[in-house]
């Protein structure tokens, strides 16, 4: 492998150019589906996100492992290894997605401890102000790993190689359980500051790991995109209710 | 000392069974030998080791897996690791047991074995000193995280004890970041061996750890509590770190370490190398010495090559000597306050926090009610307080639970310092115990029992104290017979180890209007003790008009007198401009607002208020609306989410209406329809949301005029994020919606066991419990609780929500009601209880 690849790479953007929240993408994720939305109101989602891009700068680091996909877990099904860790991924949704793949890399990104703790007093306070807050910040940690994985995509396309979408474990029937490895592997608690709890959910909550598909060749399912097909959640889905989705239309 | 009595507070249960109290010195310690004592002094330098895990990763360990295991599967590797660090120059090794804790390990092997042998390895590299290596849990502790300090210490203690038992020389506790973990850490070490502790934490480029804590704080809460070696590591090469251990050094007079990375990592031909040099590595460290660090090492990416240097570099030099500015330092985990003893800087000290003659406090720590609690906290740090005093102390609470999680609470939510206040010792230990900070306990006084409690307490934990100016005979009159009493407290705290530098003496203040004739005595008080004692002064001030009229012109009057007094902490309510106003003044005269730049700020634009029309009282009466029209606004004020105008329009329907009838047909069917509105996706969740804010400024403006008795109770729930799930974004929705609907809701917030939902079902009569969970993983738990729910309390409903969930899944793990939002639980609610 390429050793420039393999090196972690820290994502730390300097606050001038750190990514930009998406006001529509926060929106979505308070359910809106084209209601009127006043000047006041405009006003404090436009403030929340504004002050959060301000005052939080998310810090992320991305690596690069090779892909074993010979491997088999504990009840004999084919799952991922990344070479050189101890990383076993299950499930057939990232079997799919990495099994043709000769490397993955790997992100993890936060915004951090005082992102959380400022979700923790707002929602004791006043949970509009919250919710506000809650869904600036989801849109924003969605921005910077959409920003990492940019950064990773290039990174490969500069070494001729090919890349599909992230996935994250907990998509489709990949168990979080693979979280405490992947943080670690990644060096994460050391590095960013992230944290995974016992029930492997990562602390800070505005925190998101992924993995992508790097090919010699043209990536496998480079435009499967994330859909409801892979979702758990697709039968109580708030946005399928309202004719919508939680991701970008396809 | 027999630390194992009570968990809670098991310093105050050794001193009740007969224990007697001996302060941390380092005649008290089990030292190696001489040399060892040396470095503990400051006169003598020491050499560590350097990086372990890049080592291993050099070798071939994959990242992820756990180091601590080659203890066991391959010793010799281990060994010669440490051998060629021992043929260096390393004076300590470090055993390789950074993750050994029984959370990390898992079944893969247990604490005990990993421990003897990787003391095993390190001896036998024939190092002069094996220090245990204590890194950090990997897991967050509460409130950010889900693990408790109890459970934290647990698990130091026992790799604390298992180091003991496999003899090392000392401890190292490393690379943390938290505050509360390292303090875990560090009274797990001292409470479970006799050797001495090295203590380092872990900065960002941005100066703090990632929890926010810089430098400065970590020396001087690792050094109260009782660290012989305080120090930085990892992160950053050693240039970077300079600046940080300088704030170090300025901040202890305690030796200080400096375990700097080499720089950062790439890869160079398939293996991982660091940017940073042996050479300059060892020049960087070369200033820090002359900074004054006594201790030296390296962390990731240095090895025996950079370690060879450092030792040539120390060879027959000894320690700079440094003494620091003695100073009283109070801290939180991201906040330092510091009173220089030869200073006249002042700190504010918020009183709010005590229910004593506080209805609504009281009523919300009778409810368990913490948001509120913690509002008070918040608004006093926006107003100025440096240190929040925490008092929780009513007759039918239990304090000690209440005063540890209205204290972590407000950690969560707040950067201010506390001080713990609390008559009760068990109370003040458990809270100062789980403090992550140095705070301050409130308070010792001169009588014999209340010394012999409570000094140990803040001796134990390096916690300042408040000294009140009474004994066995009371408050005394005269100045004299105060400098007494807090002469006989400061040569108490001596015996413990506690300095003049630690202590706050508070002389008392008596009011005017029946001991008219002590106000001037207080003050007097004030200045002997600063000056015959070396102490600094607090002072509850607003006493002093009790039964006065006016009473904040009084007191500020006295404050600012208390300032010329050489008052150095007023304990006040910070929410009183007019106190501010001479706080603000008094730190321009002391110098203290540099430039005056923060009162020009402040007052550029003033208003007198002693000038011009009084604008109180405008609520005009002239343009009172018929009732039809005001209706109307209340209806119209819920619908655009208008809160600030609601209480005076509530007010003014209250003239026209009883207050059972303004909520039911104004206020809920406003509420009603914004909930139909919602439903029709009409209003999205923000909407929902300012509407409910919008009435529940009605719902307290209503609350506030009408006694208690006129507002019928609609029904008692709780709501609660089952065990394992840390989201609560949408269960706050909820409980914001439903106690608009005149509910009363019980929050427990986040992660909640089972038995704790039960408890609180059967204390306050709950109807209806609310369980929420996001994920697959904790739907379980959610299972689980209605389980225990059911054969508990078999009469209270349950409804459910969360993302994960449908209709279906909700009765099949046995839940009356599912709701999929806020709007629906409000109906359900509705039914329950019979609308």
């Amino acid at each position: 492998m390429d050793h420039e690849l393999e090196s972690p790479i820290l994502y730390r953007p300097v606050p001038g150019d750190a990514p930009r929240i998406d006001r529509f993408e926060m929106l979505r994720y308070l359910g809106y589906t084209g209601q009127r939305i006043d000047d006041e109101l405009a006003a404090r989602i436009e403030q929340t996100a504004a002050d959060l891009e301000r005052s939080v700068v998310p810090r992320g680091v991305r690596r690069v492992f090779a892909v074993d996909a010979t491997a088999r877990d504990a009840q004999g099904d084919p799952c991922i290894r990344l070479v050189g860790t101890a990383v076993e991924l299950r499930g057939t949704d990232i079997f799919r997605h990495l099994k043709d793949a000769r490397l993955c890399a790997a992100i993890a990104c936060t915004l951090g401890m005082e992102n959380e703790r400022e979700l923790r007093a707002l929602s004791s306070q006043n949970p509009l102000d919250a919710a506000l807050y809650d869904a600036a910040s989801s849109a924003y940690i969605e921005a910077a790993v959409e920003a990492m994985q940019h950064d990773a995509v290039r990174a490969a396309e500069a070494h001729g190689m090919s890349a599909n979408w992230r996935f994250s474990p907990g998509y489709g029937d990949c168990p979080l359980d693979a979280q405490p490895t992947l943080v670690a592997a990644l060096n994460a608690t050391r590095l960013i500051g992230l944290t995974v709890t016992d029930q492997n959910l990562l602390l800070p909550t505005k925190s998101v790991t992924a993995l992508i598909g790097l090919f010699d060749g043209e990536a496998a399912s480079a435009h499967d995109r994330p859909s409801c097909a892979t979702c758990r959640l697709r039968d109580a889905c708030p946005f399928r209710e309202r004719n919508t989705t939680c991701h970008p239309a396809l | 000392m027999d630390y194992t009595l009570d968990p809670t507070a098991p310093v105050t249960a050794a001193l009740a069974a007969g224990d007697t109290y001996r302060p941390r010195t380092l005649d008290t310690l089990r030292i190696a030998d001489e040399a060892l004592r040396r470095v503990l002094e400051g006169t003598r330098h020491l050499v560590l080791d350097g990086g372990m895990g890049t080592m291993l990763q050099a070798a071939g360990l994959a990242a992820g897996e756990l180091p601590e295991l080659l203890c066991l599967t391959d010793p010799d590797a281990i060994t010669s690791i440490h051998a060629a660090y021992v043929a260096a120059g390393s004076e300590v090794v470090t055993t390789n047991t950074f993750g050994a804790s029984a959370l990390k390990l898992g079944d893969a092997a247990t604490v005990e074995d990993v421990f003897g042998a990787a003391v095993r390895c390190a001896r036998a590299s024939g190092a002069r000193y094996v220090a245990g290596d204590i890194g950090p849990l990997g897991a967050l502790l509460r409130p950010m995280g889900t693990l408790s300090f109890d459970g934290a210490y647990e698990l130091f203690a026992r790799e604390v004890r298992a180091g003991v038992a496999a003899g090392v020389d000392l401890f190292i506790v490393e690379t943390m970041t938290d505050l509360a973990e390292i303090k875990a850490a560090i009274l797990a070490c001292r409470e479970n061996s006799d050797l001495p502790i090295f203590a380092t934490m872990t900065f960002e480029e941005d100066g703090r750890t990632f929890l926010g804590t810089p430098p400065e704080v970590a020396a001087v809460t690792l050094d109260a509590l009782g660290a012989d070696v305080v120090g930085v590591n990892c992160s950053l090469g050693p240039d970077e770190l300079r600046p940080f251990v300088a704030r170090m050094l300025a901040a202890t007079d305690k030796p200080v370490m400096v375990q700097a990375n080499a720089g950062l990592p790439h890869v160079e031909d398939g293996r991982t190398v660091y940017d940073i040099a042996p050479e300059p590595y060892a020049q960087a460290v070369g200033h820090m010495l002359d900074d004054g660090i006594g201790i030296v090492g390296g962390c990731c990416g240095t090895n025996p090559d950079y370690i060879r240097l450092l030792a040539d570099m120390v060879r027959g030099r000894t320690p700079r000597e440094r003494r620091g500015e003695p100073a009283l330092t109070v801290a939180s985990a991201q906040r330092l306050v510091a009173l220089p003893a030869a200073g006249r800087r002042i700190a504010v000290i918020g009183e709010r926090i005590n229910p004593t003659g506080k209805k609504r406090l009281q009523q919300a720590l009778r409810e368990g009610d913490l948001d509120y609690v913690v509002g008070q906290g918040i608004s006093q740090q926006e107003q100025g307080a440096d240190i929040l005093d925490v008092n929780v102390g009513l007759p039918d609470i239990d304090e000690v639970r209440t005063i540890v999680d209205v204290s972590e609470r407000l950690c969560a939510a707040t950067l201010l310092p506390q001080q713990i206040d609390s008559t009760d010792p068990r109370a003040i230990e458990a809270a100062v115990r789980r403090y992550p900070g140095k705070p301050i306990i409130n308070s010792v006084n001169g009588k014999r029992e209340s010394l012999d409690a409570v000094l140990p307490i803040a001796a134990h934990y390096g916690a300042n104290i408040i000294g009140l100016t009474l004994d066995e005979d009371g408050i005394p009159e005269t100045a004299e017979a105060r400098v007494r009493i807090a002469e006989r407290i400061v040569r108490e705290a001596a015996r413990y180890g506690i300095g003049p530098e630690r202590i706050l003496i508070d002389c008392l203040v008596m009011t005017a209007s029946t001991n008219q004739a002590q106000a001037l005595a207080i003050l007097d008080a004030v200045t002997a003790c600063k000056q015959r004692l070396g102490v600094k002064c607090a002072l509850g001030v607003s006493n002093i008009s009790f039964g006065l009229p006016a009473r904040e012109v009084l007191n500020a009057t006295f404050l600012a007198a208390a300032f010329g007094a050489g008052l150095d902490a007023p304990i006040l309510n910070p929410g009183s401009e007019r106190y501010m106003d001479v706080v603000r003044t008094f730190r321009v005269l002391n110098a203290e607002d540099s430039g005056s730049a923060a009162y020009i700020e402040r007052y550029a634009s003033w208003t007198d208020p002693y000038k011009g029309e009084r604008t109180a009282g405008v609520t005009s009466t002239d343009a009172l609306p018929d009732r039809q029209n005001t209706d109307g606004t209340i209806r119209h004020l819920i619908l655009t989410g208008r809160k600030g105008d609601m209480p005076a329009a509530t007010e003014r329907l209250l003239a026209t209406c009883d207050p059972m009838e303004l909520i039911n047909e104004h206020l809920i069917p406003a509420l009603d329809e914004v909930g139909t509105l919602f439903d029709q996706g009409r209003y999205f969740l923000p909407q929902l949301m300012a509407a409910a804010e919008a009435a529940r400024a009605g719902f307290d403006t209503v609350r506030s005029l009408m006694p208690a008795a006129d507002i019928e109770p609609k029904g008692a729930i709780c709501l609660a994020t089952v065990k394992g799930d840390i989201h609560d974004i949408g269960k706050n929705i909820v409980k914001m919606l439903l106690e608009n609907y005149g509910y009363t809701v019980y929050d427990l917030g986040r992660d909640v066991e089972a038995q704790r939902i039960v408890d609180t079902v059967r204390e306050r009569g709950i109807g209806l419990v609310g369980l929420s969970a996001l994920m697959t993983t904790t739907v379980k738990n959610m299972e689980a609780t209605i389980e225990l729910l059911r054969s508990e309390v078999p009469d209270a409903k349950v409804v459910v929500g969360g993302a994960v969930l449908t209709p279906e899944y909700a009765a099949s793990i046995g839940a009356d009601y599912y709701a999929k939002d806020a709007a629906e639980t409000a109906r359900i609610a509705e039914e329950v209880f019979g609308g």
